[in-house]
């Protein structure tokens, strides 16, 4: 629920992102000379970037989740204009820091508009010595070492495969931090501990609330290979244990891997009847993944990801096959109680971005092709291995003005009949992007 | 008596061969010192040229510790600003801060497009790296050939133009195994940094696979500094900035 005073701070920056982005000129730089005066540190630093996003996106009419969504709407496309702006700040004192970050958004679609402003950091954070930190307040955490899902992030949020790169939103606990370095073959060791409490209003969507929970990360650099070992235990999500690695085998040539044990998983899933069963047991998440380089600048990352909490084709198909029935029957008798059956369901967990079990996940480009410096072309493709279903997103990305980061991304999904990636609301998807830094 | 003198003349190319490879490396040394302290901070203006003149500035923060601990953090541009690289032996991490956590690069890659790759960025002493022997000597210059001691160095060899009187180089050839130019490195501008430290502040490169791209790097503030190891660790690393 926002106030009037959130909405109308909202508008406000979405309208400074678009003031940002078309009243500065293109900078051009200058000659050799160094001022290093501009660059000392001062107390207090911000920064952020403002941006502007058009989607067009073409519906898959024969698809669940357009049937879901779009029901009472029929439509055959839907354009989307969002403008973000996202500010971060440090205050500097001594030995304590402040940092925080702040993201607002302003989406305005064929139908709707919308906004939000989320703080997605503010934390205190006192450094006395090298060796320790101790951190309060909302902090993102990304643990684990791959690119497109991380099953080791047991405190993370879960990132979208496609956009892996963005900021996301924190929780807020009491972290700290300590380091050891050593000769030899153990070079690192670190322990990052965090404690979570749920209650009502702080860090409520995590899980169970009045829960205070416990997450510890054990780093170590041993004969050149990262390690982690990660433990999560508290009553608002179940305990859980996790280990992942990364290393180069070569110069040009990275591997990583993550495993997860998540104990007493508790899921609701739709039987051949249609009836919703609650199962309960322990489940595997694992990932293994490569990095390579070419000689030409191109970078290859290949990642598998086994999903145990995920679900099977068949529980997946008996879901689309249900959103069917239910679309059918508002047709033949005008009722949407099945719908609205179908749509509960689907937010516990079938309507997640990758609801399967099993995925290979592909990103290519290359940097400065044709010798035109600072553009990257690329291509991610995301396949669901069971039901073969897949997006394909070509993009182009150009960051050859100071400060500037234009992108283009074309994304299509296909699959057979009752497949996840056919089954989602969009055909294909256009998005043009362009970001200015401050 | 043929034995012998084979033996002999086998004797004195293995003696004068190593000599010269002492020779080198001690002068190899010396360069690494008279280019920069062991451990020091650092800033660093980087500039990509295009042919067609336009620039691309990065401004960089730099610490190094010792023979193979280095982390080079941006201040500029604000796209980058905040984005660090560590450096540990021949390990490579890039953070940036909305990834929020490090992740392996290799020295190959360029984390700000050019001429300059990672590598050149984030440099450990060429002694650590190379192996040299002196090819030349004329009264104004030695010539080193520099051999990478393992196959993870960005560059196999190096032909490196020694200037006798500072003892710091000129130009350097960085070529690949095959023998294939990579990149011509040109140190030039000798400038009085204090504290004994006389050296060239501007290092400009270009390179034959990228035709007509120049890149440059200007040195502004070198001072020797002594960090804690805990420095230069992946947990570490988002905090870099606090070093300044």
């Amino acid at each position: 629920m926002r106030n009037n005073g959130c909405r109308i701070c909202c508008r406000v920056l979405f309208f400074a992102a678009f003031l940002f982005l078309f009243s500065l000129p293109v900078k051009a730089e200058d000659d050799y000379s160094f001022d290093i005066a501009a660059f000392e540190p001062k107390p207090f630093e911000f920064g952020g970037y403002a941006e502007i996003k058009w989607e067009h996106m073409d519906l898959n009419k024969e698809g669940a989740f357009y049937g879901l969504n779009f029901y009472d709407d029929p439509r055959s496309t839907l354009d989307r204009f969002t403008g973000t702006m996202q500010l971060d700040g440090r205050y500097k004192k001594g030995i304590w820091t402040f940092n925080g970050l702040l993201n607002a958004a302003g989406r305005h679609d064929n139908n709707d508009w919308s906004d939000s402003l989320d703080v997605f950091e503010a934390n205190l954070s006192l450094k006395p010595t090298p060796f320790a930190t101790v951190d309060l307040g909302k902090k993102t955490f990304k643990w684990g070492k791959g690119y497109a899902w991380n099953p080791v992030g047991f405190i993370d949020r879960s990132k979208d495969p496609n956009d892996p790169e963005e900021a996301m939103e924190g929780y807020i606990g009491a972290g700290l931090d300590l380091i050891k370095s050593f000769d030899g073959s153990m070079q690192t060791i670190a322990l990052t501990t965090v404690v979570l409490p749920v209650r009502e209003d702080v860090n409520e969507d995590f899980g169970e609330k009045d829960h205070v929970n416990l997450a510890a990360k054990l780093y170590m650099l041993y004969l050149d290979t990262d390690i982690d070992f990660i433990i999560f235990t508290g009553n608002s999500r179940s305990t859980r244990y996790g280990i992942d690695f990364s290393r180069n085998l070569t110069t040009n040539f990275e591997i990583h891997g993550e495993f997860a044990y998540i104990t007493d998983f508790k899921q609701n899933y739709l039987s051949e009847t249609e009836e919703l069963i609650p199962r309960e047991g322990s489940v595997k998440r694992y990932l293994a993944g490569l990095r390579y380089l070419t000689e030409s600048d191109i970078t290859t990352i290949i990642e598998f990801y086994h999903n145990g909490a995920g679900f099977s084709e068949s529980e997946l198909g008996r879901f689309y096959q249900l959103v069917d029935d239910a679309y059918t029957d508002l047709q033949n008798t005008g009722s949407d109680a099945l719908l609205q059956k179908a749509k509960n369901i689907s937010g516990m967990g079938y309507a997640a971005p990758q609801a399967g079990r099993n995925y290979l996940y592909l990103k290519i480009n290359q940097k400065d092709p044709f010798d035109i410096l600072y553009f990257t072309p690329g291509l991610i493709t995301i396949l669901n291995l069971d039901d073969q279903s897949y997006s394909i997103s070509p993009e182009i990305l150009y960051t050859g003005f100071t400060n500037w980061e234009l992108r283009m991304r074309l994304t299509v999904l296909n699959g057979g009949n009752h497949t996840e990636f056919e089954e989602k609301q969009n055909e294909d998807k256009l998005e043009c992007r362009i970001r200015y830094h401050f | 008596m043929k034995k012998y003198i084979t033996a002999s003349l086998l004797f004195f190319w293995v003696v004068s061969s190593s000599a010269f490879a002492i020779d080198g490396n001690e002068l190899l040394e010396k360069v690494d010192r008279n280019l920069q302290p062991e451990s020091y901070e650092m800033y660093r203006k980087l500039i990509n040229i295009e042919p067609d003149g336009s620039k691309k500035e990065y401004v960089l923060f730099t610490v190094k510790k010792g023979q193979d601990k280095m982390v080079a953090l941006f201040l500029s541009p604000a796209s980058e600003k905040g984005r660090a690289t560590l450096r540990l032996g021949d390990n490579m991490w890039l953070y940036i801060p909305s990834v929020g956590k490090p992740i392996r690069i290799t020295s190959l890659q360029s984390v700000v497009g050019g001429v300059f790759n990672n590598s050149d960025i984030l440099r450990l002493d060429y002694s650590s790296e190379y192996d040299a022997t002196i090819l030349e000597e004329t009264e104004e210059s030695y010539v080193l050939a520099c051999k990478a001691k393992t196959s993870s160095v960005a560059y196999d060899r190096l032909k490196m133009n020694v200037d006798k009187k500072t003892m710091v180089p000129v130009t350097i050839e960085c070529h690949a195994a095959s023998g294939m130019l990579i990149k011509t490195l040109y140190y030039k501008e000798i400038k009085d940094f204090g504290d004994g430290l006389v050296r060239p502040s501007v290092l400009e490169t270009d390179s034959p696979l990228y035709k007509g791209y120049k890149s440059v790097m200007i040195y502004a503030k070198i001072n020797k500094k002594e960090l804690a190891d805990e420095v230069f660790t992946l947990n570490y690393l988002p905090r870099v900035d606090e070093l300044r």
